[in-house]
């Protein structure tokens, strides 16, 4: 699979004002500190550092996120709908790359 | 692929320490975290792997000298009861908590007690998201309770906690 899908499952059929859960899953290897003999095998490993979540451009939900989160990071948060919109949701990896994945959220 | 682990390595421990000591005493510092400098660059806020540390100092370096008082009831922590594999557990927060704009959860950060860097994630919210409801999967090295603490946006800290038993180890950080 390769790093950096995002997928987002929206509810059906909201309607104004409910609280919707958002569930959302990247693909990321989330690499883990290796040791050799005690030490660090790097200094450096790849992971996502940093979710963020906007709908219709305001920001909902923030997540920073260490090695401790899993593999292929899931994430469900919820959002407040008064209208109709457009879900946005931005992953970054301590390699300075960022994932995107965009929802609609109809009525 | 293979990890190769050893927990409790001494001399690893130390390496580390002496590390976190020096990048701090150079002052740099995010967030009141020793960071490696390059990784300042792309400023991850919560850095890359930190030095090992006891809970109680994550709880020290995260809220100082407040302390959470048990949520009874206001927070439900949904974790397995046994996690055979520690790469992967899923854990639900649902709360009752207000999140009305004057007075809502900010940050909800999540502990494991026994993992070499407690700190997994935090969360931050908004009133915009209505009520707290969140899911995610994280990574646990042994047995260990994991905590789930909600700040106010006036300071106020709850905290839901639970003991977790690992079959596998996750070597997660």
């Amino acid at each position: 699979m390769a790093a950096g899908q995002v997928r987002i499952r929206v509810p059906d059929g909201a309607k104004a004002g409910d609280v919707i859960v958002v569930r959302v899953l990247v693909t990321h290897p989330m690499e883990v500190m290796r040791l050799q003999d005690g030490k660090p095998v790097e200094q450096h490993y790849n992971f996502i550092h940093k979710m963020e979540a906007n709908y219709n451009g305001k920001t909902v939900v923030e997540a920073e996120t260490t090695q401790a989160v899993s593999q292929n990071p899931f994430f469900a948060f919820p959002v407040r709908v008064d209208a109709p919109g457009k879900l946005r949701i931005l992953f970054h990896d301590t390699e300075g790359r960022t994932y995107e994945g965009e929802a609609d959220i109809k009525f | 692929m293979t990890f190769t682990t050893h927990l409790d390595s001494p001399s690893r421990r130390h390496t580390l320490k002496m590390l976190g000591a020096a990048t701090a005493a150079a002052g740099i510092a995010s967030l009141g975290l020793a960071v490696p400098a390059r990784v300042l660059a792309a400023g991850p806020a919560l850095g890359m792997p930190q030095p090992d540390e006891a809970v109680a100092d994550t709880l020290g370096r995260l809220f100082g000298e407040r302390m959470p008082e048990a949520a009874n009831g206001h927070i439900t922590l949904d974790a397995p009861l046994i996690a055979e594999n520690g790469a992967v557990v899923p854990i639900r927060i649902e709360s009752d908590l207000p999140m009305a704009p004057d007075n809502y959860v900010k940050h909800v950060y999540t502990i494991a007690d026994r993992n070499r860097r407690p700190m997994n994630a935090r969360f931050t919210l908004t009133p915009e998201a209505g009520q707290l409801s969140l899911a995610t999967n994280i990574r646990l090295a042994t047995t260990t309770d994991v905590r789930v603490i909600a700040e106010m946006s006036d300071g106020t800290l709850w905290e839901a906690k639970q003991e977790v038993k690992v079959t596998v180890g996750g070597c997660g950080g």
